[in-house]
């Protein structure tokens, strides 16, 4: 299933949809992930992946990073093939649960993936203030609060230059302060032109941030668009995003 | 922020990889714990090593012709590197497997293989930062050297790098199959196992199949430990130089094949496959290479000047057949005595073994048993000597060559010493292990250098 910018010139769809992801299928053994998934991802925009656990959110968001081998399907960037090996010039994807470097000070990770992808300070330092790790960073990694840790990953995010972020989860770990902080801050990124697709399986918060939502169930895309896209779907012009996607799933 | 339309190409600067390498070895136990273990163990060699020689050296004074077998290389250098030697193969793999096996149990490995480096660069670094673990865990033997001077005990600059440098090597090799066992495996305890077979089983090879011939004795040339030998020897081998480093690229290569979770099994698999042949290829011709030199101060690699001058200008091909089981100790002396040194230095020099029996029991019983027959230019000799006093005047005959005159000087004076080991006791097991202590609770406590914008009240966050 693909989105409406299939409709649009070539030129403009590649503008509008720069990230485009065409059947990909995933089998694990003898148990399928991901059956014939296609999507498009389009520039400044937060697309929510939605589902419930086992339904291949991650499985997804990995092969589309080239973090996971596939069985078929490819990834187009502006309408080129986007190979495996090169996945990483575009896509930058953060992994759920993961304590990067857990040994090492907040700073020294922070810095480290400045140096490594050319930030100034100056920009280190925005990053830093804009997702809040300033009383951290003289912690150990291991010894954040989960979101602190949180925190830290979405520092990275905004630390790459990529113009597609993939976040497996990053509500997880926050209360709903801290949640509508990084909502808003993710609002603002994607104002600027980044894109992200986030992998959330709390539907109230992905009925708050994201633009877009892909609906998974078992591997398979139930339905892609907008909530009053999906809503006329189903026919339930003020129903929510739970009632949505239990209607088409 | 900024938000350019695709990651820019651009070169990336290696040295925060190279950093953050670095600091993660030092973040990880192993390596402290290592060093702690290494002073007393490196420390009771040297102590016993200086002993030992030192009573050699007592008995060289009513004696003056033995101090001509007193070598440091053999009597302190070698002892003193076994403890080290041990270390580096039993506990030198947890150290390395930090370098990857953290990342890969904690998933931030997903994160490294999105950094804007290649995955050879990523294994290149880790290998880089695995030299610097390794220059690091070898203080105490530096140290142990460092008191051997003190003493006023000889150290042949040469013989002693070329020591070093066997041992840099063979911990290199340790550290690449580690990296390998980590690239392929979820977690740090299954990585260490497989580094494990791989250095313990060299020793089994060592004990299993130490002069055996043929196939078997090929095998277990394959030991990682029989490496460290030609060092110990003051050899410098070509074949053996290029064998480790292919082995240690060969490694490297196949942890940057496994390292990438996107690569499809099939295709690693593939190049696992292409990876090992062409290794195997490097390995080949590694053992076709002859360029080797004796670096050892008494030249116990070579023969007399005069006759390694004779036995270059010898340009027909000499056949030397050896009647004699490989596991017999006469075989043993005939190698180290004459035919590592004729393979060395005559340009077209073949041994041949001719194994009449399966033991020297069974071939004891030949009556050709236990000779050595060198044939030249259409002429040949038997002989039962494995000494090369004997040997080569045979040889000589054979090639109507005068045997040569040995030239004055150039005996080795040996270097004997007695020394008092108790006074470098405290500082291995006591001065030593508290300045490494010292040194891991500042590297776990130190504060790290935060930007002045974050810091306020003082100092305080």
């Amino acid at each position: 299933m693909m989105s409406d910018t299939r409709t649009l010139p070539l030129a403009e769809q590649a503008a509008a949809a720069p990230l485009q992801v065409v059947g990909i299928t995933k089998w694990y053994s003898e148990q399928r992930a991901l059956a014939d998934v296609s999507f498009d991802i389009r520039r400044g925009e937060i697309l929510g992946l939605i589902g419930p656990n086992g339904s291949g959110k991650t499985t997804l968001l990995e092969t589309v990073a080239g973090l996971l081998p596939v069985d078929a399907g490819s990834v187009l960037w502006q309408r080129s093939l986007l190979p495996q090996h090169r996945r990483r010039e575009v896509v930058f994807y953060l992994p759920d649960g993961v304590r990067p470097w857990d040994g090492r000070h907040v700073i020294g990770v922070l810095e480290f993936f400045a140096s490594a992808f050319g930030r100034r300070a100056a920009e280190l330092d925005e990053v830093t203030r804009s997702v809040g790790l300033e009383e951290v960073l003289g912690k150990h990694v291991f010894a954040l609060s989960k979101g602190h840790a949180r925190r830290l990953m979405l520092a990275l995010a905004l630390l790459t230059p990529h113009p597609v972020l993939l976040m497996d989860e990053p509500f997880d770990g926050f209360d709903i302060r801290q949640t509508r902080e990084i909502m808003t801050l993710m609002r603002r990124i994607a104002a600027q032109g980044r894109t992200f697709t986030l992998a959330i399986h709390q539907l109230i918060d992905a009925e708050r941030v994201c633009d877009r939502f892909i609906l998974l169930a078992d591997g398979r895309v139930c339905g892609i668009g907008s909530l009053d896209d999906l809503r006329t779907r189903t026919g339930q012009t003020t129903a929510s995003l739970e009632d949505v996607f239990l209607a088409l799933t | 922020m900024r938000s350019p339309d695709v990651a820019p190409a651009r070169r990336v600067s290696l040295l925060p990889l190279l950093a953050k390498e670095v600091v993660e070895l030092l973040s990880g136990r192993a390596l402290w714990t290592m060093l702690l273990i290494l002073c007393p163990l490196v420390g009771f060699s040297f102590f016993q090593a200086v002993a030992l020689y030192g009573e050699a050296s007592a008995a060289a004074r009513d004696q003056p012709q033995l101090a001509s077998s007193l070598s440091p290389l053999d009597g302190i250098l070698v002892p003193t590197f076994g403890a080290f030697y041990v270390a580096v193969t039993l506990l030198f793999p947890f150290v390395a497997i930090r370098a990857l096996g953290r990342e890969k149990e904690t998933g931030t490995v997903k994160l490294l293989v999105q950094l804007p480096y290649r995955i050879p660069t990523l294994i290149a670094s880790k290998l880089t930062a695995i030299i610097v673990a390794w220059l690091i865990v070898a203080i105490p033997v530096a140290a142990a050297l460092v008191f051997w001077r003190l003493f006023g005990g000889h150290l042949n600059l040469l013989e002693t790098s070329h020591l070093l440098f066997g041992h840099l090597l063979y911990g290199l090799l340790i550290g690449a199959i580690a990296l390998f066992a980590a690239a392929i495996s979820d977690n740090s305890a299954t990585a260490a196992i497989v580094t494990l077979v791989f250095t313990i089983g060299s020793w089994v090879l060592d004990f299993a199949l130490a002069g055996q011939s043929g196939a078997l004795g090929w095998i277990s040339r394959l030991s990682l430990t029989q490496a460290l030998r030609t060092f110990e020897q003051g050899l410098l081998s070509a074949a053996l130089v290029l064998g480790m480093c292919s082995a240690i690229t060969g490694f490297a290569t196949l942890a940057a094949i496994w390292l990438h979770p996107g690569t499809s099994l099939h295709k690693k698999l593939a190049r696992t496959i292409l990876c090992v042949g062409l290794a195997g290829v490097l390995l080949a011709v590694a053992t076709q290479l002859r360029a080797s030199s004796d670096v050892s101060e008494d030249k116990r690699n070579s023969f007399p000047t005069a006759d390694q001058r004779a036995l270059a200008g010898l340009n027909k091909s000499l056949i030397v057949t050896v009647h004699l089981a490989p596991e017999d100790p006469r075989y043993v002396d005939l190698q180290r005595n004459v035919l590592s040194k004729l393979e060395r230095v005559v340009p077209n020099a073949t041994i041949r073994l001719v194994t009449i029996g399966q033991s020297v029991i069974g071939s004891a019983g030949e009556v050709s048993y236990g000779e050595i027959e060198y044939s030249y230019g259409g002429h040949s000799a038997r002989s039962r000597s494995t000494s090369h006093r004997e040997a080569l005047p045979l040889i000589y005959g054979l090639a109507g060559v005068p045997v040569p005159t040995p030239q004055a000087g150039e005996d080795y004076p040996g270097y004997p010493l007695v020394a008092d080991g108790w006074i470098a006791l405290p500082w291995f097991f006591v001065a030593l292990p508290l300045l490494i202590a010292v040194a891991w609770w500042r590297w776990n406590c130190h504060a790290p250098r935060i930007p002045a914008q974050f810091v306020k009240n003082g100092g305080q966050l």
